[in-house]
């Protein structure tokens, strides 16, 4: 085994990054200030399409993004702080995370130039909600056995098929799919190609809001009937669809996000135990600061590896792995330290309402993006034992 | 790292590789030293990695005492190269020059009270390698660094865990060699001894995940290898990710003593310090539960080498701070920024 394949290098984030984080937050602090502590806990599920707006009228969308189409050509690092302020503020990111966390990425290094010219622009002003359809109702951790379908005609593909969890599908203009091209191929991640679909065009696609345990109505189901596209629909190269995938996820793993989800929940409790802390008590809660600096530098290493071009696709899914662990025990904790029930309704107390909204989300988040089993596989391949 | 600390890192592991074994790590447990070895790595620097080139040493950062103290955790050494990397570091800021041969390590501050002119009365608890000491070395409440001489020092012979000397030394108006002003807090071996050990806690998780791949890659039940087993599987990928928590949040500390210190007021390497402390001893329960739990029964034996390394998490966990008392700083200075600032103190 190699231990090095493990290694985080450390990453210091470059000091003239500063004024960007400075920027950044002085316009968080004016643009939330209204926003109560239960709706910054909603974060990345939190959908405000003028915040978006806003956010890339500062040019702060896109940024990794070419300028010849409208992105802002600058380095991963620069994002990635514009992320983790966005993310620590709990500014609803819902309508834009997606695009600009990875379909414009994608969009970028896969697009022809007809995608690039007219999608990226629309990223990068905040102006684009992508939505994924990856799983179907028989195919969610195993992703390759996706058997929706796409038939080449004469003039353009046909889809039909069913893909679930799809979040913001509802709300989203575009979606990027995975469909299965060619069902002749004996390789079970062959014959898998990814669509480029303008949801606002398309016939014959209908999605259906899917309530999840909190009441609300984020993912969906979405189905494909007789679905037509044209030639061009397609991402990348046809047949590659498993292959991009699998890159694809790699983004999604790695970044802030991947620990920050109940942070607010951690600087609630801090507040609630103000002069009535046992030793106990501020034991716990300084473990859990030692993770939020661990993850945090863990996370850097990671960005800075995807800045340098390297694959650090295993360092992101033990990221992944103990940042899941980390959001998922604060609940609990929260709720062992301070004896008031979760709620939210308006107590006046904003700690129960983030305990209310974040104990019942928490459940999703070692679910999206790759379940906690499928991560521990991937470390476990990174060992050598698999 | 840099392609140096690369360097630094894989000579220092062959040099460990070539010279301890199994065999070696049962006799030292008997003898508590070995002059060969100490001789050796004194020749080779190991033990002068933070020491300036005008003192004959490498003039390294603490990346470099990192590298060092991990190497040691890892191959379970049995002898006193950390202690002796922060006794020179110590005695440098002080402005002096190293004495020569082994320190012994004061951990607590010594209180005002033990002084008395030139003179030391003082107990000193769970002294590393107390015995051995050819002088000691500690830190005054009011950051005066001490040397004193061994000749008024009477040593009560103990251990930890892991049979490591950890005596008690009753000093008897023992005279003081040396002494100066440092720009250190009072509690600064303390915290620059959580920073190795932390490292050293990286180490030793560096080596029980190795000793668990292998071991359960080649052992097979039920007709394959353990490692097939996705419950083992899964078992070892949370062994890595505790593994690699620590080694990442000690070298990260490292790095902010490199870069920020413990002297200045305010925002310093202490935040990052507790945090490798806390997380490393913390991470210490699922290391060697883990690691013990997929080698069954022949792990637990001592002719095996997973205790060598087990015992040592066992002890250091509790050494220079738990993860219990390093939390509870981490918490205090949470509720005193508040909730609000927390981000920016963190981001800071």
């Amino acid at each position: 085994m190699n231990l090095d394949a493990l290694r985080f290098p450390r990453h210091e984030l470059p000091t003239n990054l500063e004024p960007l984080r400075s920027d950044v937050r002085a316009f968080l602090a004016a643009e939330l200030k209204g926003y109560s502590p239960l709706v910054r806990s909603n974060s990345w599920d939190g959908v405000d399409p003028d915040f978006s707006r806003k956010l890339g009228a500062h040019g702060w969308l896109g940024m990794t993004l070419p300028t010849a189409y409208g992105g802002h050509g600058r380095t991963a690092l620069e994002r990635y702080v514009v992320v983790e302020e966005v993310l620590a503020a709990g500014a609803p990111v819902g309508f834009h995370w997606v695009a600009d966390r990875q379909s414009g990425p994608m969009i970028a290094r896969l697009g022809t130039a007809e995608q690039k010219r007219t999608i990226l622009p629309a990223i990068a002003r905040g102006e684009a909600c992508f939505c994924i359809g990856m799983s179907e109702p028989n195919a969610g951790s195993d992703l390759a056995s996706v058997r929706s379908r796409a038939a080449r005609t004469s003039d353009g593909w046909v889809l039909n098929g069913t893909k679930i969890w799809t979040s913001n599908a509802h709300r989203a203009n575009y979606m990027i799919a995975l469909f299965r091209t060619d069902s002749a191929t004996d390789s079970k991640h062959g014959g898998l190609s990814q669509f480029l679909i303008d949801m606002r065009t398309a016939k014959g696609i209908t999605p259906r809001p899917i309530r999840d345990l909190t009441g609300r109505s984020n993912f969906n189901e979405v189905s494909f009937v007789d679905a037509w596209l044209p030639l061009d629909a397609i991402l990348g190269n046809e047949g590659d669809g498993w292959k991009q995938v699998t890159a694809e996820l790699a983004f999604e793993r790695s970044g802030p996000e991947r620990y920050l989800s109940c942070f607010i929940l951690l600087t609630q409790l801090v507040e609630m135990l103000k002069d009535r802390a046992s030793p106990a008590a501020l034991a716990k809660i300084g473990a859990e600061i030692a993770w939020t600096a661990t993850l945090r530098n863990m996370s850097l290493s990671v960005a800075g590896m995807l800045n340098a071009g390297l694959d650090p696709s295993l360092q992101a899914s033990v990221v992944k792995d103990l940042g899941c662990h980390f959001e998922q025990r604060l609940p609990g904790l929260a709720q062992e330290l301070i004896a008031l029930e979760p709620t939210l309704a308006d107590s006046g107390i904003d700690f129960q309402q983030v305990l209310g909204n974040l104990v019942q989300l928490a459940p999703s988040f070692s679910l999206r993006g790759g379940t906690l089993e499928i991560l521990r596989g991937i470390i476990a391949r990174g060992l050598g034992v698999r | 790292m840099n392609e140096a600390q690369q360097i630094l890192d894989d000579s220092v592991n062959r040099f460990f590789n070539a010279r301890i074994d199994r065999d070696f790590l049962t006799r030292i447990e008997a003898s508590h030293w070995d002059d060969a070895l100490w001789g050796n790595l004194v020749d080779q620097g190991l033990s002068q990695v933070l020491v300036s080139d005008a003192h004959g040493g490498m003039g390294g950062g603490w990346l470099d005492a990192f590298i060092v103290a991990r190497a040691c955790g890892k191959h379970a050494l049995p002898l006193p190269v950390p202690e002796q990397l922060l006794a020179n570091w110590l005695q440098e800021q002080a402005g002096l020059a190293p004495h020569t041969g082994v320190a012994g390590l004061l951990v607590a501050p010594i209180p005002g009270t033990a002084l008395s002119g030139n003179q030391v009365t003082l107990t000193a608890e769970r002294v590393p390698w107390g015995r051995r000491a050819d002088y000691f070395v500690g830190v005054t409440s009011a950051s005066e660094l001490l040397v004193l001489d061994t000749a008024a020092a009477r040593v009560a012979a103990d251990a930890n865990l892991a049979r490591e000397p950890r005596d008690r030394i009753t000093f008897t108006a023992a005279p003081i060699l040396a002494r100066a002003r440092v720009a250190l807090p009072s509690d600064a071996v303390r915290a620059l001894g959580a920073l190795l050990r932390s490292a050293q806690i990286a180490g030793a998780a560096a080596a029980c995940l190795e000793l668990s791949v292998k071991y359960t890659s080649e052992r097979e039940q039920f007709g394959r290898a353990l490692a097939q087993f996705q419950a083992i599987q899964h078992q070892l990928a949370e062994l890595a990710g505790a593994m690699a928590s620590v080694d990442t949040m000690a070298a990260t500390a490292a790095i902010a003593m490199d870069t920020r210190g413990i002297t200045a007021a305010g925002r310093n390497a202490l935040f990052e310090i507790a945090a490798a402390k806390c997380r490393a001893s913390e991470a210490v329960e699922s290391i060697t539960r883990i690691s013990h739990q997929v080698h069954g029964a022949i792990g637990f034996t001592y002719e095996y080498d997973l205790q060598f390394l087990t015992r040592r998490l066992w002890s250091w966990r509790a050494e220079f701070g738990t993860h219990g008392q390093w939390g509870e700083q981490l918490g205090q200075i949470a509720i005193a920024e508040g909730g609000a600032e927390l981000w920016h103190y963190l981001t800071a």
